[in-house]
């Protein structure tokens, strides 16, 4: 796991006028367990949203796998923040998963046999089965997170995006995340997760990018998740979470 | 009755607007879950202008150049209202109500010019075009709407993947290769497109009913998304078949409010009965002592 998958060179990010992220330099490891953690408005989100060129940047660049074109992104799993999605919407469990195979049939071409049955596996590997024919709004959190998960696991990506995946759900999602985690790994995946609990950085995750603004410092979590560190971080708003 | 019911002209008219709302009930639920049902009614009212300044322009009522104006006007609309809301404080309900009334205020004046004035002839049947008049449609506004609803629809199942996704989950859509502008661009297209040619079969001020309506009884009675849209297409067409016919029979009956009284109909009997209805909820809730997941 020494190889960089994505790299950021003076990457520079603005809201209006505001500077949300500035000069960040950043590389995350191949295969690796990588926690974004700072501080409320540190720019966390922004960072993970600007690298899903969800967001366009002021200057910089960003190269996933060696590569700057959109086709890329298909390689990354996003798994969004709650507010993020339409709970509203009519629609089952199995079928959210299923929009995870979007990505492999474009246009027009509709899911297939083989399409549903790696749905299903992504539903059984979180444990989600006996919901697969849920409406989405009678979900718990946790469930819901599950099944969104469960959608980036039949999308096949190489590197997975989550936003705040533990917020707010039971403990024992959150124990099943963080087993599907390590799983994957083991396959060969990455992972980029924003995480807002410090307790826990050092049970779940490999590497640490530590943020505020800009990256206060990045690397494996034994070597640069140290107090001070941490302290430089949060020193502005004194909260510690 | 039975003379109504196999007269040719009831037929055709009877099928227009039932095809009309068949397409609105659908894009109309795609607006309505995404939070944009009003849009759809501003655009209704602004394209009320567009009418009566085609006619005043050509100086006939012919049905391809008035629908032409009601496209013109219902971008206008639309444009109007992404200008107000991003270049002001102002926001996008007080756009909604602003050019809605400024629109069709200005359709209304440019009425009432018309019809006083000796240089324009014909002009008694513009008033169709406020609450529909199914009764006095032409052949070729029955063409046009069925066109028109049938590349509506064409388009909707040409991007049903790729929308469905889009309302759902905007994020994740972009990130999968989904371009949301040109989504949201289709839909709103697409609902432009069918306020135009429906005009004249419902009228300026109610047409948005047939795009929301069935969206909330399609809501009702489904939690799968392909049989939301099909109910919703569904109910408008049921409605609209009813209304037409009430409003041929009587003749003094606008169609626009025929029409849509019957879906109110509609949806007051699926408030009460459907699966998601108000009647179900209690039910369940004296049995299983909890509101309903």
């Amino acid at each position: 796991m020494e190889e960089d998958i994505i790299t950021i060179r003076d990457l520079n990010v603005a809201y209006q006028d505001k500077p949300a992220l500035w000069h960040i330099n950043l590389d995350i490891k191949e295969n690796s367990r990588t926690a974004i953690v700072g501080p409320n408005g540190a720019g966390k989100s922004t960072m993970i949203k600007t690298v899903m060129k969800l967001i366009r940047p002021v200057s910089g660049n960003i190269k996933i796998a060696g590569r700057t074109d959109k086709g890329v992104l298909k390689t990354i799993a996003y798994v969004p923040q709650k507010g993020e999605v339409n709970w509203d919407f009519p629609t089952t469990v199995l079928d959210v998963v299923l929009m995870g195979r979007y990505v492999h049939k474009g246009w027009i071409k509709r899911p297939n046999r083989k399409d549903k049955e790696i749905a299903l596996k992504a539903l059984k590997t979180m444990k989600m089965e006996a919901f697969r024919d849920r409406q989405i709004s009678e979900l718990s959190g946790g469930q819901r997170q599950r099944a969104f998960l469960a959608r980036a696991i039949a999308q096949d990506a190489d590197i997975y995006v989550m936003d705040e995946p533990l917020q707010g759900i039971d403990i024992t999602t959150e124990n099943l995340i963080i087993d599907v985690i390590r799983q994957l790994q083991e396959d060969g995946k990455t992972f980029i997760v924003v995480h807002h609990q410090l307790n826990t950085v050092k049970e779940y995750f490999d590497h640490v990018v530590i943020l505020n603004k800009t990256v206060i410092a990045s690397g494996p979590v034994d070597a640069v998740f140290t107090e001070e560190n941490i302290e430089t971080a949060y020193r502005e708003k004194g909260i510690r979470t | 009755m039975m003379d109504i019911l196999t007269s040719f002209t009831f037929l055709i008219v009877a099928v227009g607007t039932m095809v009309l709302a068949f397409a609105g009930g659908m894009v109309g639920t795609i607006s309505v879950m995404k939070g944009q049902s009003l849009i759809g009614d501003a655009i209704g009212h602004a394209t009320f202008p567009g009418i009566v300044l085609a006619f005043m322009l050509i100086g006939v009522k012919e049905t391809y150049t008035l629908a032409i104006g009601a496209v013109l006007f219902g971008i206008l609309a639309f444009l109007a209202i992404q200008m107000i809301t991003s270049h002001s404080k102002v926001t996008l309900d007080g756009a909604l109500a602003l050019v809605l009334s400024s629109f069709f205020g200005l359709g209304m004046a440019l009425m009432s010019f018309v019809q006083g004035n000796p240089d324009f002839e014909g002009t008694q049947g513009l008033n169709d075009y406020i609450f529909g008049q199914a009764a006095y449609m032409l052949r070729s506004d029955v063409y046009l709407i069925i066109t028109a609803s049938f590349i509506s629809l064409f388009i909707l199942g040409a991007f049903y993947n790729q929308i469905r996704i889009y309302v759902f989950d905007p994020v994740f859509s972009r990130t999968a290769g989904i371009n949301n502008n040109l989504m949201n661009f289709i839909i709103l297209v697409v609902t432009i497109l069918l306020i135009s040619v429906g005009l004249k079969a419902v009228g300026a001020i109610l047409i948005v009913n047939l795009l929301i309506a069935p969206a909330v009884i399609g809501q009702l009675w489904s939690s799968r998304f392909s049989i939301v849209l099909l109910i919703a297409g569904c109910s408008g067409s049921i409605a609209a078949f009813l209304g037409t016919y009430i409003s041929t029979a009587g003749q003094d009956i606008a169609t626009g409010p025929a029409i849509i009284l019957t879906l109110s109909a509609l949806m007051v009997l699926s408030l009460f009965l459907a699966p998601k209805g108000i009647m179900r909820r209690s039910i369940y809730k004296r049995r299983m002592g909890g509101d309903m997941p």
